[in-house]
């Protein structure tokens, strides 16, 4: 069987490939406690400096290497200077947010800089190979995984030995004691940014080299798999994240070699799910090592909620009802209506993200979930669609929390990390369970919306129909946060500890926050499935899921109205920037980091 | 319907006035407010490249279109609106653009999800939908609003076939495909006609979009065995894989889609992709004038830059649009109605293009037989590689 050598090269190398983002966000990790969304980014930049150097200036290798580090390095200084510094004293999610922001800046800079288009990065080593197993190896392969596996020694030597590494990792143990005891924490937080970003921008310009291709969409399915492998190997371990890549890489490599091509990234979430369910803390955390999250609510802020006075809200109910009667035009209304659905979703992420503290960032398969059962049920079975509608809600509340109470005994960023594997999983179901889904065809011809017989195709109709299961979603959901229920969720989110001291069983209730949230977003997606009448594996992408978490913080953790304005708002600022064309995403996410650094406790506030 | 009212006809010739010096004399025959078109498309986000090269495209034919006297002596424009490709902007945009009387047709958009989303709300607003990438089958059969140019895989796979298993002799074949509905479309047409021209399929491979490491699926068609690679990929994919072949040492012939026709495929793919074979809707040595114009106008207003298949095919989407709406005028229904009346509407991509009323797709397609050689897509001379 020499073919599984070459199996177990190629895994390694694609390995290789990944270790250089997992090294960078394991160093982040490391010190800030945060997973930094922006390294794709900066890896993103990375790869374009080093075209601009290879293929404008014509510098010679080491020179490129040197110039790409450099001005990555700055790069990750002006992030950490501007975009993360201000928020150290805020909600341990703001900074996650912030880099969520910083990564859509960067990326819509370079792309306008340097148009969509992919380009040519050629590799500046010489093109011999050697022959191994039935494959090849060449010198740019060994060179990535000299850098990847020199740059994790180093750090690693670095933060044992030397004294700027102490202090790092006194940083990274108890903030406020390291600075009580002399460290400037500040300027600990601006070297390993600085470090963090130098290897990202090279690992980009290497792997752009290496496929000989580099676009400006790369970067986020480097921060992707960076993120898998930086967990497989345990948060913040630098020598972790470097095995961790390369056994991802041996996984996706023998999933083809079993399974074939299309099941790749379904074995490499996978192995996420599977360590994180064996070993919360990834496969290298120190049995010494603190728990990264004591609690399991240290994202939620300690803030005083905007109370807005029942006669607002039954005004702003009334108007939103009334606003078809006058001349607004449809397309403002199909805006409104992304935002009801968006709002749905939103409601179901709030509740388990802020009201119960497990920060999902995979929310975007409930909507599938919802959406494939609905659009099935009525198609092959007949069911009218107001039912098969509920009956997507079901599945979604059935299936999904079963799918997510693997990550029930997972912490802080944990559960994100295993909500996104679990997300990206069901995705990869969808495409691949051809028989039932259509796979990559899709799912077309879903009968339009309809209520008791009555075809719902108007906008005004669909406008009403949606705001209306919006706001019955939303006051059942403000009776549940009033009532007895609603406060144990907030005891457990604030100190699960005590809550189980108390008598509170966590899986149960976390399990009961799981099915009211898989509920809402399931009827969501099912209303959206029929309204669009086709959808297909990308309708309900990561993007999606991403933007649910950017409206909940938005809006304030936890608070049934801040979903909505949040909704409403993010919804709405695109739409308003259309007239800015390339420029709109640019804007977004301007003024998402404006909203961050001003309100980071969201509009509302947490309740 | 009468989509000009006196408002806009005032305000619009006062603006022609006021540029009158820069408008040709035939600016002046009707209005000078343009025939508005609409399109919905990616120009931000992961698609944003193809956006960028529509536009491209479109800004060609129109500077055309405007030298040869506009339509009708009318101005045509277009409003592109950014969807990122995301069915939830492209039901907005086209709320939009049905509710914008100025927008007599659409055009659009990118992928299958964005516009087929977006088509229930232009069938029952009747205006066209008119898709000129989107290959889905079931893009069509949405309503008598939706049209496409789009290169029907039914008519363009069994020439591929054609090219690989009898001209190029392989009759032990792996294809690898974008695993989308495209991808996964064109593979079954492509299949289908390969086995009845005697191949035998060795393996199938299906990959996602995202997808930059193909190492292991080509450990798995070197076991299959075949004597030829299909590649149903995009330019930047099909290079990705041409190259990773090579290193890691499988010699077989490779045959690719027209979807990697881009120069882009040869700066990407290096000395990988010499001697693929291509089957292309057209290259830049066809002799026929509307190639000839194509490439020599596209250069002149880019730099040098060559045209890619998406360059090709929104310009002829466009001029297609401007000949449907010098017979349909400004009226969303006439316009519809227009479609099947449009003949031999000269085309890069057709040579002349005619709607399939029954499909609402043009039918056939111009075929060329390429292989890269020495860096440059040329005409395939009959010797084996």
């Amino acid at each position: 069987m020499s073919s599984w050598l070459d199996y177990t090269i190629n895994g390694l190398i694609v390995g290789n490939v990944y270790a250089l983002v997992a090294v960078g966000l394991a160093l982040i990790f490391g010190v800030s406690r945060l997973i930094n969304f922006a390294q794709g980014s900066i890896y993103l930049v990375g790869a374009y400096i080093g075209w601009v150097a290879v293929v404008q200036l014509h510098t010679p290798l080491p020179l490129t290497i040197i110039v790409v580090a450099v001005s990555a390095a700055m790069v990750g200084l002006i992030i950490e200077r501007f975009g993360l510094r201000p928020l150290q004293n805020s909600v341990r999610i703001a900074p996650l947010l912030a880099t969520i922001g910083i990564s859509f800046v960067l990326d819509q800079l370079v792309m306008l800089t340097f148009s969509p288009n992919p380009r040519a990065l050629p590799s500046q080593l010489p093109d011999v190979r050697f022959q191994v197993g039935g494959g090849t190896i060449g010198p740019l392969d060994l060179l990535i995984a000299g850098v990847g596996i020199t740059s994790a020694l180093l750090l690693f030597v670095f933060l044992r030995y030397s004294k700027l590494g102490w202090a790092v990792r006194a940083a990274s143990q108890d903030r406020d004691a390291a600075m009580q005891m002399g460290v400037d924490v500040n300027r600990v937080n601006q070297a390993v940014f600085g470090i963090a970003a130098a290897l990202g921008g090279v690992s980009g310009m290497l792997v752009g080299m290496y496929y000989n291709q580099i676009d400006t969409a790369m970067s986020l399915q480097a921060t992707l798999k960076g993120v898998v492998a930086e967990v497989v190997g345990g948060a913040g371990n630098v020598p972790g994240a470097v095995v961790g890549s390369l056994l991802l890489g041996l996984v996706e490599s023998y999933g083809v070699a079993v399974f074939g091509t299309s099941y790749r990234n379904l074995f490499a979430f996978l192995l996420l799910v599977v360590v994180l369910v064996l070993r919360p803390n990834g496969l290298f955390a120190s049995a010494r090592q603190a728990p990264p999250e004591p609690l399991t609510g240290t994202f939620i802020a300690p803030s005083r909620p905007v109370r807005v006075p029942r006669w607002a809200l039954l005004l702003a109910a009334a108007i939103f009802a009334v606003l078809p009667f006058f001349p607004v035009s449809f397309y403002v209304l199909q805006t409104l209506i992304n935002a009801w659905l968006l709002g749905m979703l939103a409601l179901s992420l709030t509740l388990v993200a802020g009201t119960i503290g497990q920060v999902s960032l995979g929310h975007a398969a409930l909507l599938a979930i919802g959406a494939y059962t609905s659009a099935l049920l009525s198609l092959n079975f007949s069911v009218p669609v107001g039912l098969a509608i509920i009956g997507g809600g079901l599945m979604s509340a059935a299936l999904g929390t079963t799918l997510i109470s693997p990550s029930f005994r997972l912490r802080g960023h944990y559960v994100s990390i295993a909500t996104l594997a679990i997300g990206e999983i069901v995705s990869l179901v969808i495409l691949n369970w051809e028989s039932v889904t259509r796979g990559p065809i899709g799912i077309s011809g879903i009968p339009p919306l309809s209520l008791f017989g009555y075809d719902l195709i108007s906008p005004n109709s669909i406008y009403w129909f949606s705001l209306a299961v919006m706001v019955v979603l939303a006051l059942v959901q403000g009776r549940l946060l009033s009532s007895h229920l609603g406060r144990s969720f907030r005891a457990i989110r604030d100190d699960d500890i005590a809550a189980r001291a108390y008598g509170l069983s966590l899986n149960r209730y976390k399990s009961l926050a799981f099915i009211f949230g898989g509920f809402a977003a399931g009827v969501s997606g099912g209303i959206a499935a029929h309204l669009y009448s086709y959808i297909n594996h990308e309708t309900f992408n990561t993007q999606q899921s991403i933007l649910a978490l950017t409206v909940v913080i938005l809006g304030g953790l936890g608070n049934v109205v801040g979903a909505i304005l949040g909704s409403v708002a993010l919804v709405g600022l695109p739409e308003v920037f259309r007239i800015a064309a390339e420029y709109r995403i640019l804007i977004y996410g301007i003024v998402l980091l404006l909203l961050v650094r001003f309100r980071p406790q969201g509009l509302l506030g947490t309740i | 319907m009468s989509n000009i009212d006196r408002r806009t006809l005032v305000k619009g010739s006062l603006v022609a006035m006021m540029a009158g010096a820069t408008f040709s004399r035939a600016g002046f025959a009707d209005t000078s407010e343009p025939i508005l078109l609409g399109v919905s498309g990616p120009l931000t986000g992961p698609n944003a490249q193809y956006g960028a090269q529509w536009k491209q495209g479109f800004d060609l034919a129109l500077d055309e279109i405007m030298a040869a006297g506009g339509i009708n002596g009318r101005k045509l424009a277009y409003q592109f609106e950014d969807s990122q490709s995301d069915p939830r902007q492209s039901v907005a945009i086209a709320q939009k653009f049905v509710s914008d009387p100025r927008i007599v047709m659409e055009l659009g958009d990118f992928s299958s999800p964005a516009s087929m989303a977006a088509s229930p709300i232009y069938q029952r607003a009747g205006l066209v939908q008119f898709g000129f990438t989107n290959s889905h089958p079931d893009f069509t059969k949405g309503g008598d609003f939706m049209w496409s140019t789009s290169v029907s895989q039914a008519d363009e796979q069994p020439l591929l076939a054609r090219y690989a298993v009898q001209r190029l002799g392989l009759k032990k074949l792996a294809v690898l495909h974008l695993n989308t509905d495209w991808g996964r479309t064109s593979r079954d047409y492509f299949v289908k006609a390969a086995k009845e021209y005697g191949a035998e399929i060795a393996i199938t491979e299906g990959y996602i979009a995202e997808e930059r490491d193909f190492r292991s699926t080509l450990v798995r068609v070197r076991d299959a065995n075949p004597d030829g690679l299909i590649l149903i990929s995009y330019y930047s994919d099909g290079a990705l894989i041409a190259r990773q072949a090579r290193q890691v040492g499988l010699k077989q012939v490779i045959c690719a889609a027209s979807s990697v026709y881009s120069p882009k495929f040869l700066e990407l793919g290096g000395e990988a992709v010499e001697d693929v074979h291509v089957g292309t809707r057209y290259f830049p040595e066809d002799p026929r004038p509307e190639v000839q114009k194509f490439i020599a106008g596209f250069k002149k207003k880019y730099n040098g830059q060559e045209p890619d298949a998406f360059n090709a095919y929104a310009y002829d989407a466009m001029n297609m649009a401007a000949a449907v709406v010098r017979i349909g005028g400004t009226d969303r229904r006439a316009i519809r109605d227009a479609f099947a009346k449009v003949k031999d509407v000269p085309s890069v991509i057709f040579g002349t293009a005619t709607f399939d009323v029954a499909t609402r797709r043009v039918k056939g397609a111009m075929n060329a037989e390429l292989v890269v050689r020495k860096g440059q897509f040329a005409l395939w001379d009959g010797k084996p590689t």
